[in-house]
């Protein structure tokens, strides 16, 4: 079980990318929930998910959130513009599941 | 040649980046924006559906419709027509979002504090809805906005201070938290209501001659009226155009940003040419649907070249902007070419929209093509957009086809040049023994 909050802007072309990433997890069988939010709402939800994960397009707001992500002890990344725009749904996983992994080993 | 890409791309990094990123970053643009999209944005487009009913493009439903439009209007006055009020709460509610404060409060207390600005201090029974109305929508909302922003913040600042009232600790949470609230609110109320009843002691004639009270939106408007025709003109056009694409240049939603910016001035525009049939020509679809084709930057023809491309880079790229450059969204071709950071596309990138802005500036000046009038979501196709948005008019269709010739026309040498550019690095990724440093192998590093 994996919660995600994908922090963009409009929320337009980022469901696109989310879309292609429920299937890549179904076909690796993990549940997965993903939810695009502004900066604004991502601030007031921050404690509802596992791993935070910014668009490229508001790369200008990513020291606060990464602030607020790490003050809540989430870990946050900046999606690859690459697989941003290929919306490669698969690689956003992998980077997520990645990045999950290794907050872990991090704390304990 | 890649030498070259790098420096500029530095340059770009250090230099550009900062100066927009701080502008983009602002809290209270945020907040407006974020109100604009969640809380106006369905209201407006739900509107005006039956604004586009009311008024058919064809004469002989027209006059069909007539006797009936009153009534029609109806749900658009009270949606799109009384946005400014939503606004208020939406920008209050936005803003304590990011303020990491209860939001629902503040927000209802702008929805009071804007209605406190909008009425004039009298007896309200005998008050005329109608006299009042037109500041409810297009033109309350800079009093919307100024109003969103000044109760949170206010209400913030009282919440954990002293001057709050106090409960013991056993009161439920609830209880504590509306008594919490009492204080800001009957400052803020008073404080509207003061400014308002000085402001309503004057009066002015309106546009039929009647003699009407002053209210906060109406002598906000009469203030920025300058403004607003100032907004409405090539220069200003010119100017916002190059804002948003030099923001897309490096990366940066700049439709997000210059529309919190400029959206009051490009709906009381709107406004105004919707339902006195005005002339303005800078408004929301004159950005939207009239130059953004395919996406911020009209990038739809450059789709049709990646699809045909022999880098393998850009006919990934194009297969999957395809489907989405249907619907103006082109976030894959901005990150996928890219033309975000690239030194070479970004010059076509800020060039083409600037080209066709002025284009269309001077089609609806000398009255070629009807201008703008209706609003719709940024996503309804090419072709068809331009004639809802002109009310009708067939020409808006054809000045969008001719605008994408345009945009083909310019981008094609550009696009020529990055695609010698990829295919040279593709190649020698697929040589390893040639990898060098001159050269890299990663695009996308």
């Amino acid at each position: 079980m994996l919660r995600m909050i994908i922090v963009c802007s409009w929320g337009m072309s980022t469901s696109l990318l989310v879309d292609s990433m429920q299937s890549a997890a179904a076909q690796m069988h993990i549940s997965l929930t993903v939810e695009a939010l502004s900066a604004g709402e991502f601030a007031a939800r921050v404690e509802e998910c596992d791993v935070v994960l910014i668009a490229p397009q508001i790369r200008h707001l990513r020291k606060s959130i990464e602030k607020l992500a790490q003050s809540a002890g989430k870990p946050v990344a900046l999606i690859e513009p690459f697989h941003y725009a290929t919306m490669n749904g698969k690689a956003v996983l992998e980077q997520a599941l990645h990045l999950q992994a290794s907050t872990r080993e991090g704390t304990v | 040649m890649s030498v070259m890409i790098e420096r500029s791309s530095a340059w770009v990094e250090r230099f550009l980046v900062p100066p927009l990123g701080a502008v983009a970053s602002n809290i209270f643009l945020q907040a407006i924006r974020d109100a604009f999209i969640i809380f106006t944005l369905p209201l407006i487009l739900a509107g005006s559906l039956f604004l586009i009913i009311a008024n058919p493009p064809i004469k002989a439903l027209a006059v069909l419709i007539a006797p009936y439009q009153s009534a029609i209007l109806v749900p658009f006055q009270l949606s799109f027509g009384m946005m400014a009020l939503f606004l208020a709460f939406g920008v209050a509610y936005s803003l304590a979002q990011y303020r990491r404060t209860e939001p629902v409060q503040p927000a209802v207390l702008a929805m009071v504090l804007f209605l406190i600005a909008t009425m004039p201090v009298s007896d309200l029974t005998n008050l005329k809805l109608g006299d009042v109305l037109p500041y409810f929508g297009g033109n309350g909302l800079l009093v919307g906005i100024i109003i969103g922003i000044l109760t949170t913040e206010v209400v913030r600042r009282f919440r954990g201070s002293r001057y709050i009232i106090r409960l013991p600790k056993s009161v439920p949470p609830n209880v504590t938290r509306a008594f919490e609230a009492l204080v800001p609110a009957i400052l803020l109320i008073t404080l509207v209501w003061s400014i308002e009843w000085f402001v309503s002691v004057h009066t002015f004639s309106n546009a039929d001659g009647k003699i009407q009270q002053l209210t906060l939106p109406i002598l906000l408007m009469r203030a920025f009226q300058p403004l607003v025709l100032v907004q409405d003109s090539y220069p200003a056009a010119l100017l916002e155009i190059v804002l948003m694409m030099l923001l897309w240049s490096v990366g940066i939603h700049g439709m997000n940003v210059v529309t919190a910016m400029a959206l009051p001035f490009w709906l009381s525009t709107l406004t105004v040419n919707a339902t006195a049939r005005g002339h303005g020509i800078v408004t929301e679809p004159f950005f939207h649907i009239f130059a953004h084709l395919g996406g911020s930057g009209a990038t739809w023809p450059l789709v049709i070249y990646m699809l045909r491309s022999r880098s393998a880079q850009l006919r990934t790229v194009g297969k999957v902007a395809l489907g989405p450059a249907v619907f103006n969204i082109n976030e894959p071709v901005t990150f996928g070419v890219p033309m975000a950071l690239n030194p070479v596309m970004m010059i076509p990138f800020v060039l083409v929209p600037v080209i066709i802005v002025t284009i269309n500036y001077i089609v609806f000046a000398v009255g070629l093509v009807h201008v703008p009038v209706v609003l719709q979501p940024f996503t309804v196709p090419v072709g068809v957009s331009g004639f809802v948005a002109s009310g009708g008019d067939i020409r808006g269709s054809l000045l969008q086809f001719f605008d994408l010739a345009v945009s083909a026309l310019i981008y094609y040498p550009f696009f020529k040049a990055w695609e010698r550019i990829l295919i040279q690095r593709e190649e020698a990724a697929a040589r390893p023994e040639e990898r060098s440093e001159r050269l890299p192998a990663e695009v996308h590093s």
